[in-house]
């Protein structure tokens, strides 16, 4: 880097640790950061800090959410009798944009994935176990159709079986390798409908 | 000569490489040449980076080395990105390839300025090469073998790269598992159904490959057996085993296993251990086989895929020969060149001075420390 401000230098290797932005992009922002009015940047420090402050998770079903329990798990129109477990906060966005859904959420919190040392313990699968009760008719899982996603799909199917509850998977609708939460809604409700049984 | 031009016409669907430049990849620093159709003769002394060259081709095409040599092998010791970039024309239609490498990152490649993955560019491209440590085929160790089958059959079956993709992912995750002392049991599912489609698809493109090339080696050879046999490590296999009877073998073995697994912390049942077995002559080429025998063989082999490849894509595969006449006389390489019958594109390396007769078929360049001039 030339010789310009630590400060600035801090914004880029800050910036840079974001997924996503190598470098190059890094600086650019910086630089673009730098030569914003101030009440604009600062607005970005509040809402970065209103993010971390106001927003916790839903003890429930383990979402983001501003109060707990999440307007999810308390909304008087959903059925409370289907949960669909998900990866990550975006997964359970992208299927609530699906009309035909209209249940539950459980967040994961990401997946069984070894190589990365996350195991059953790591997953909010404990809290998923709590919330299953005989009023819980069905159990979709809809986890990334990837190999740590099937993995995942594969475990909770196991444990949840034997309790006496239907265990669904939404379909492989999906192309091998790509991520629920940037399919489409058509594509999302037809891998929902064609959920199959374990 | 007369069987190489009628070899070169003829041809309906062709692959070529119309340009290619190159930096930073082995002693190749900067590179930029034009090729023709037909015959390419790269003409130079050992280490010049006439070798290189095919590599470079190879690796344009199909996203990696034919050697399987790591990215961080082919980078050049200077310099922290190796860079390829082409104009290659497949079935009527021309293609802006770039493969690029960063030391330390991944690899990028770009198909006419879209990021693409291997399977695309397999799905497009088609190559063989042929080469002096082809005999590691035969004589190395079982991963060069495997490495070997991928490689080509990757080209042959569509999706098997995919799938085997998926496998390996799989593997790794359950290596991870055992290592970490973590339960392997969710993952094994994956492992046998794409371990399944492995070995199926493995066992189908060896015993046509078999047939064909144990056919080249008879005649080369003068009348030498060649056969090639798949040995996957699981017990009591038919020869027709379907998918389905690789699943059921493979569950079994792998609840057989379960507890030397977790004692030696590692997989011990799939494709990832499956073995090729040649002999030469009545006898197991890896143990018995003579450097003449395995090199021979190896050319057998690379015959018969360049022929299946042909057949099965419809078009001839861009073809890569490295001294592979380096110990014929004028008539034997004719007519090994005749026994790659229809090719549309070929490069091949030569340390002699080509003969007149297979320059005026194609173009001819000098390779001098890592630098290319035309000869024409
Ligand atoms: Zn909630």
């Amino acid at each position: 880097m030339f010789n310009s401000a630590e400060s600035v230098e801090r914004l880029v290797n800050w910036l840079a640790r974001l997924p996503g932005i190598g470098r190059k992009t890094a600086t650019r922002l910086a630089f673009h950061i730098l030569k914003l009015p101030a009440e604009e940047a600062l607005e970005l420090a509040d809402i970065i800090r209103d993010v971390k402050e106001k927003v916790s998770f839903c003890s429930v079903c383990c979402n983001i959410s501003e109060t707990d329990p999440c307007h999810t798990c308390t909304d008087p129109k959903r059925r409370k009798d289907i949960i669909c477990v998900v990866e990550e906060p975006m997964d359970a966005a992208a299927l609530d944009k699906v009309d035909e859904f209209n249940g539950l959420f459980h967040v994961l919190g990401g997946r069984l994935s070894p190589l990365d040392g996350i195991g059953p313990d790591d997953l909010k699968i404990k809290e998923l176990l709590a919330r299953l009760n005989d009023k819980i008719s069905e159990v979709i899982i809809a986890t990334n159709p990837q190999v740590e996603g099937e993995a995942t799909a594969t475990y909770l199917a196991r444990l949840i079986k034997p309790m006496g509850i239907k265990v669904t998977r939404i379909a492989r609708g999906l192309p091998v390798g790509a991520d629920l939460e940037y399919a489409d809604s058509v594509t999302l409700t037809r891998a929902l409908e064609g959920r199959q049984e374990f | 000569m007369a069987g190489i031009i009628s070899a070169v016409f003829h041809i309906r669907d062709k692959m070529r490489v119309i340009s290619l430049s190159i930096n930073g990849f082995r002693n190749l620093t900067t590179i930029r040449a034009d090729f023709s159709t037909g015959v390419n003769i790269f003409y130079g002394a050992n280490a010049s980076g006439k070798t290189n060259l095919l590599e470079a081709l190879f690796t344009l095409c199909l996203g990696r080395s034919q050697r399987g040599v790591p990215d961080s092998i082919l980078l050049n010791w200077n310099c922290d990105v190796y860079r390829l970039e082409g104009l290659v024309e497949t079935k009527g239609r021309q293609y802006r390839l770039a493969v690029a490498f960063q030391r330390g990152g991944r690899k990028k490649l770009t198909l006419d300025s879209v990021q693409t993955g291997l399977a695309e560019l397999y799905s497009h491209f088609t190559a063989v090469s042929a080469g002096p440590e082809d005999g590691e085929i035969l004589a190395g160790p079982p991963s060069v073998r495997r490495a070997f089958l991928d490689i080509y059959l990757s080209q042959y079956t569509p999706n098997y790269l995919t799938i085997l993709t998926q496998y390996q992912r799989a593997l790794s995750q359950k290596n991870a598992a055992l290592r970490r002392e973590m339960d392997p049991s969710p993952f094994e599912p994956q492992l046998i159904t794409f371990g399944a489609k492995v070995m199926h698809a493995r066992q189908g493109f060896l015993s046509t490959l078999g047939e064909i090339a144990s056919r080249y080696h008879y005649d080369i050879s003068s009348g030498e057996q060649l056969v090639l046999m798949y040995r996957p490590t699981l017990p009591h296999m038919k020869v027709e085993t379907s998918v389905e009877g690789f699943e059921t073998l493979l569950q079994q073995r792998i609840s057989e296993y379960g507890d030397r697994e977790r004692a030696v912390q590692m997989t011990l049942v799939g494709p990832h251990r499956d073995e090729i077995v040649f002999e030469v002559g009545g006898y197991p080429a890896r143990t018995h086989g003579s450097r003449g025998q395995c090199r021979t063989a190896a050319i057998s082999l690379k015959l018969a895929i360049y022929h299946m490849l042909r057949e099965k894509r419809g078009m001839p595969p861009l073809l890569l020969l490295d001294e592979v006449f380096a110990e014929l006389d004028e008539n034997r390489t004719a007519a090994l060149v005749d026994a790659f019958s229809g090719f549309s594109q070929l490069f091949m390396t030569t340390a002699t001075l080509p003969p007149a007769q297979l320059k005026e078929l194609g173009h001819c360049y000098r390779v001098v420390g890592g630098h290319i001039e035309d000869l024409a």
